[in-house]
């Protein structure tokens, strides 16, 4: 078995399986059948192969900083979908169950593009070993069995929550995965230097380091950086509070005078 | 008003060429999975551009918790990466897809 395989799939698979497993329980609690997923699998499937075989090209663009713009852009869009979901979710009185389907779709199938890409790129490196490429996708696949288990698990775990707390779990678990997927794409956008550069805000690495087990999962969930530069940080700390604000101003808007908005989940309790 | 445009287009300018000027540029090279330099020596407190060539066929990913990087660099192709201003010390980065040989550091001094 090749470790660096495992290991590399599950890194990539994580976030994807954990944001899904989210999404499929918010699925569930406003009872939409999750047939949305078949369509974001077959898209981000497809989009993924389409995305890793253009990346050589894409790399070039703006003076060979095209993969981070490009990338800092689809985390942007999951932010945006994110966002979307969690106003979507917490405010039933927007009853737009289309436009939270098509969020939910919309945010799954560009995680699958943004870390599927990067796991074929990585096993086209072992198309001239073939000796090696049954073993390295076995591996793979244990990898991303794992992934998908962490992803069931967290699932499995917010559908257990009582039904009076499980819309608060989804949400914030929600908003700080949104929050992380700001950081990150901020992070790329210092790389690509479109963004100042400047010395890191603070050094965790002696408290929780990114490189193991729990710190690779406060990166998939929390968007965790051990060694954080100030921009990082506010665009993660604005990115975290614009989402309550913003159902707060959904409720504001929408709410009519003397009838207190329901949860779409309350909604779909109603006989 | 034509005088304060002038001038304004004038700073943009030159800060855009001291910047420009000042960021210095430092080659590496993957080559059978190895990085050459492995020890990558840069100025502390200054941004550097890295100019990565893979030159083997296969696809690396360019990679560093310490420094925060992290990119995909398909194979027989060229990669930009930006790190710093970096307090003086070790920074070490790894080929996240060869993790066993490709292995290297940045020192700031």
């Amino acid at each position: 078995m090749l470790i660096d395989a495992v290991v590399i799939i599950l890194r990539e698979t994580l976030e994807a399986a954990i944001l899904i497993g989210i999404l499929i329980s918010i699925s569930n609690s406003v009872s939409i059948k999750p047939y949305w997923l078949f369509l974001s699998l077959t898209c981000g499937i497809f989009s993924a192969v389409g995305y890793a075989a253009s990346l050589g090209s894409i790399s070039t663009w703006f003076d060979y900083v095209g993969q981070e713009v490009v990338n800092a852009s689809i985390q942007y869009l999951i932010y945006g979908c994110l966002l979307a979901t969690a106003v979507l979710t917490a405010n039933s009185n927007l009853r737009l169950t289309f436009s939270l389907k098509l969020a939910m779709a919309s945010a799954a199938t560009l995680a699958m593009i943004r870390e599927g890409s990067e796991i074929i790129i990585f096993f086209t490196g072992f198309l001239s070993k073939e000796h090696i490429m049954a073993e390295a996708l076995t591996s793979g696949f244990i990898g991303l069995t794992i992934g998908m288990s962490v992803g069931a698990l967290c699932y499995f775990s917010i559908i257990a929550c009582p039904r009076k707390t499980r819309m608060k779990v989804q949400i914030t678990l929600l908003s700080f995965i949104a929050a992380g997927m700001v950081a990150q794409a901020t992070q790329l956008l210092i790389q690509a230097d479109w963004l100042p550069s400047t010395g890191q805000l603070w050094d965790s690495t002696g408290i929780l380091s990114e490189q193991s087990t729990v710190g690779q999962l406060a990166y998939a969930t929390f968007g965790y950086e051990a060694t954080p530069t100030p921009v990082e940080v506010y665009t993660y700390l604005i990115a975290l509070l614009l989402i309550p604000t913003a159902i707060a101003i959904s409720f504001y808007r929408s709410s009519p005078p003397g009838n207190p908005p329901l949860s779409l989940e309350k909604r779909n309790q109603r006989p | 008003m034509n005088i304060s445009r002038t001038l304004l287009i004038t700073f943009f300018l030159s800060a855009q060429t001291i910047a420009v000027a000042a960021t210095p540029i430092i080659k590496i090279e993957i080559r059978n999975h190895l990085f050459y330099p492995a020890e990558v020596i840069v100025p502390a407190n200054q941004k550097v551009k890295l100019l990565i060539h893979n030159t083997d066929p296969t696809p690396e990913e360019f990679e560093s918790y310490e420094l925060n990087r992290e990119k995909v660099i398909v194979g027989n192709s060229k990669a930009v990466v930006f790190i710093g201003p970096l307090e003086q010390g070790e920074y070490p980065f790894f080929g996240e897809f060869n993790m066993s040989t490709a292995l290297g550091k940045v020192i700031a001094r």
